[in-house]
């Protein structure tokens, strides 16, 4: 990039909305992944007309544009490897409107996740994906990432709320995708293909997306389990029992320690636990549901299981699993939690043999790994925790993920379930999809050919994750 | 020119740094991200920052350096962080390395007016940290000088200078002439009819909701201060004089507050209230209420209360707009 091209996105934009100093440059270089690579310049965008002037500069000048929510992601999406602009999306966050009547809302891709929940909850309606990281997630980050959450067992991922978008493409072009209506077969579903598309495609400027009344009463078990294999079983036989959780969440010995550590939560120390909730309007339907799934978890010796409607206890427990990605970092005095090989997705009924194998491949490799997730719809977070200073321990996690994808490909299962491909998660998937690679460049190309928007993620990722970007820890040898 | 840092105080706290699995939930308790909405300003940034001139990575440089010294102390990110960084801890010992090294910054630092300032000392005997100091610069002349490293930017000495002699730097809404314009604002272009003085220390997490610019409408309108200390006088006069009908401040409860500075606001409050009394104006025009951390239920049930209570006693007849 030369400097007369930040002038230019300083002429679009207002100084004051655009920076080339060092500390931003420094701190837009990365997200939650490992990853770390400098951009050129920030642009902070306020409106559709801007986001297209700097699309169109962008396309003229072949420059590289990375479209960015919080940061939040931990793949590497947002890590501009090629350098260029990254498009700061969190200034264009307005909820244009609610409408009730249809049960959708309309709002900027910048609106955090839980904002527009907190908008929502006094008219009774809610937004349900919810990915742990709602505090900050924003929703155009989440329709990038087709996040999901722990409601997702019962309420599906982002792409099953996204009704419609306005997309500005890579040439400048604003686009209208979808329609304000639940279904439509009225030619391609092309807002379904952003979803998930982590802003190689367009830039996301404004969603519709559906919303849903509150259900009346929650209520939420715990169930603590000896072997992790029990609690594994015990998901499986929950799904394929026709039971309806509108949560079903396991978390292995490692992240108990690691949140009792973190947050002093005084949960027992066992080999894991399952949290399951169900949720409606009726009382005794919620009864008859959770009561279905405690005989399953005592089938499966699953003991000392306690349920309850009350939101503040709900609270505690759950509060726990939403903190349980950063509390890793306590388990252990100089072990650190790195976002790798975490959240792949397997067929239900293999919950229990995956979790199992997880631990062995971490085990004959030299480092932890916690096995939590939101079992019920499939997805299995893991976290490799690693001494990062030892240049070793990066080979040991290179083999981990290698090991671990095999397996994981070999029973039917995703690479990634709701965090999306990114950088370091490109080189399992790119092995396991070998076949729909050319059709996504071919997409890409009809629709970015310049190559600018997001460049070299997914299928364009670099083979070797480790040396796809600086990592950003000191390494030594 | 680069200036070379040793950063001896802050290399031992590397493996805290590697700790920050950088998620970010720290964004939304933090007030200067909501000030100023870049990343960089955000613990996770600072800790960033950091990171990068600890290991090596990057050279410090002023603008890295201004953005180390923002910082308001509330500490909700290190109190929140599930990681358990210490980051304001973190931050301090970077401060004291990069002061050492001969940088010069202000930041949310407070900053002394020579010219203005007589040398009284109200602001030395205010401040909790012992960041301000009497010292003798000729025989016969002294100064206040501002410790840098242990100024925690709450502008509580700011509001009880007689002078006007302190000042911070533009930027964090937290200068008297921004917080006239919030003040303006709110009660003008907003309508509402009461506002909020919230202290940030033990408020501002669970007042998200009514900082969010995407909230549902309410008759009130909040403006975060740091500690509810520095909301001087004649912020309370000037949301009348906009026409707010009443004025709450909420602070810490008794004992709790970190800067001593809810004593000092209830006293001034008191006195506010008698010479509104005095002007034939209802002192209950001016509401003051302790709140812990956490307590943002209390918080919102306590606004809307009072919210209640004025509608009953409509506008403030002196200040009534024509």
């Amino acid at each position: 990039m030369r400097k007369d091209d930040i002038e230019k996105l300083k002429k679009i934009l207002g100084p004051e909305n655009v920076s080339d100093n060092l500390a931003d440059l420094y701190v837009y270089s990365g997200d939650a992944s490992v990853h770390q690579a400098m951009p050129n310049v920030i642009v902070r965008p306020n409106n559709i007309e801007e986001v297209q002037k700097i699309m169109r500069y962008a396309n003229k000048r072949k420059i590289p544009v990375v479209p960015r929510g919080a940061g939040s992601g931990t793949s590497g999406h947002s890590v501009p490897i090629d350098g260029g602009i990254v498009l700061d999306m969190k200034r264009m966050n307005r909820i244009i409107e609610i409408v009730p009547e249809d049960m959708l809302v309309r709002v900027e891709p910048g609106v955090v996740d839980d904002d527009l929940n907190r908008a929502l909850s006094p008219l009774g309606l809610f937004y349900p994906p919810a990915p742990a990281s709602s505090r900050i997630a924003t929703i155009g980050g989440e329709i990038a990432a087709n996040a999901s959450g722990v409601r997702s067992v019962k309420y599906g991922a982002t792409r099953d709320y996204v009704m419609g978008m306005k997309v500005v493409m890579a040439n400048g072009r604003l686009v209208n995708l979808g329609a304000n209506t639940r279904v439509h077969s009225s030619g391609y579903q092309l807002e379904r293909l952003i979803v998930g598309s982590e802003g190689t495609l367009g830039v996301v400027v404004e969603a519709t997306m559906r919303i849903f009344p509150i259900p009346k009463y929650r209520c939420l078990g715990v169930a603590n389990f000896d072997k992790l294999e029990d609690a594994g079983n015990t998901i499986s036989d929950i799904i394929a029992g026709g039971c309806q959780p509108s949560m079903l969440e396991l978390m292995d010995g490692i992240g108990i320690v690691a949140v009792n550590k973190a947050l002093d939560l005084g949960l027992k120390e066992v080999g894991a636990i399952i949290l399951f909730e169900a949720d409606g309007n009726v009382r005794s339907a919620i009864d008859y549901e959770i009561n279905k799934m405690k005989k399953i978890c005592e089938k499966n010796n699953g003991y000392d299981i306690e349920l309850s409607y009350d939101p503040k206890e709900r609270q505690r427990i759950f509060g726990g699993r939403k903190k349980l990605f950063a509390s890793l970092s306590k388990y252990k005095d100089g072990i650190i939690c790195t976002d790798l090989a975490d959240d792949m997705g397997v067929p239900n009924s293999k919950i229990a043999e995956c979790a199992k194998k997880i631990h062995e491949i971490a085990e004959r490799n030299n480092v932890i790994m916690a096995v939590y997730g939101h079992c019920g719809s499939g997805v299995i977070h893991t976290k490799i925790m690693l001494d990062p200073k030892k240049a070793k321990q990066w080979k040991d996690a290179d083999k981990v993920i290698d090991e671990l994808y095999d397996y994981v490909h070999s029973v039917g299962g995703v690479t990634s379930a709701e965090h999306g491909i990114g950088l370091s998660k490109a080189p399992p998937w790119k092995k396991a999809r070998k076949d729909i690679i050319p059709v996504m460049r071919a997409i890409k190309k009809a629709l970015d050919p310049n190559n600018i928007l997001n460049p070299h993620k997914i299928m364009d990722a670099p083979d070797d994750w480790v040396k796809a970007t600086d990592l950003r820890y000191r390494v030594g040898r | 020119m680069v200036k070379k840092v040793k950063f001896k105080r802050t290399k031992k706290w590397e493996s805290e740094l590697n700790k920050c699995i950088r998620c970010g939930y720290c964004y939304e308790l933090c007030p200067l991200f909501k000030s100023y909405n870049w990343e960089s300003d955000t613990p996770r940034g600072k800790l960033l920052l950091i990171h990068g001139m600890v290991t090596g990575k990057l050279e410090p440089t002023q603008e890295i350096v201004d953005k180390i010294f923002q910082c308001f102390y509330c500490k909700n990110c290190s109190d929140n962080c599930s990681a358990g960084v210490p980051v304001t801890d973190i931050i301090t010992d970077a401060r004291a390395d990069l002061i050492n090294a001969g940088f010069d910054v202000q930041g949310t630092i407070v900053e002394i007016d020579e010219d203005l300032c007589s040398v009284c000392g109200v602001c030395v005997s205010l401040c909790k940290y012992e960041a301000l100091k009497i010292v003798k610069i000729k025989k016969d002349k002294q100064k206040i000088e501002v410790d840098k490293i242990e100024c925690r930017g709450c502008g509580l000495c700011l509001s009880a200078c007689p002078s006007g002699a302190i000042t911070q730097k533009e930027g964090c809404n937290v200068t008297l002439t921004e917080l006239h314009t919030t003040i303006r604002e709110i009660l003008t272009n907003e309508d509402k009819r009461l506002l909020v003085f919230a202290c940030n220390y033990s408020i501002f997490p669970g007042m998200q909701l009514s900082q969010s610019e995407t909230i549902v409408k309410t008759p009130y309108g909040v403006i975060v201060t740091m500690c509810s200390g520095r909301v001087a006088p004649e912020l309370v006069l000037d949301a009348f004089e906009e026409g707010a009908w009443g004025v709450m401040v909420a602070g810490c409860p008794p004992e709790e507050c970190d800067h001593d500075g809810n004593y000092k606001t209830r006293r001034r409050l008191i006195l506010l209230q008698r010479m509104l009394k005095e002007l034939n104006i209802n002192p209950k025009r001016i509401k003051l209420e302790w709140f812990s951390t956490g307590e943002s239920a209390k918080l919102k049930n306590s606004i809307e209360m009072y919210a209640k209570e004025l509608d009953k006693m409509g506008p403030i007849k002196a200040y009534a707009k024509s």
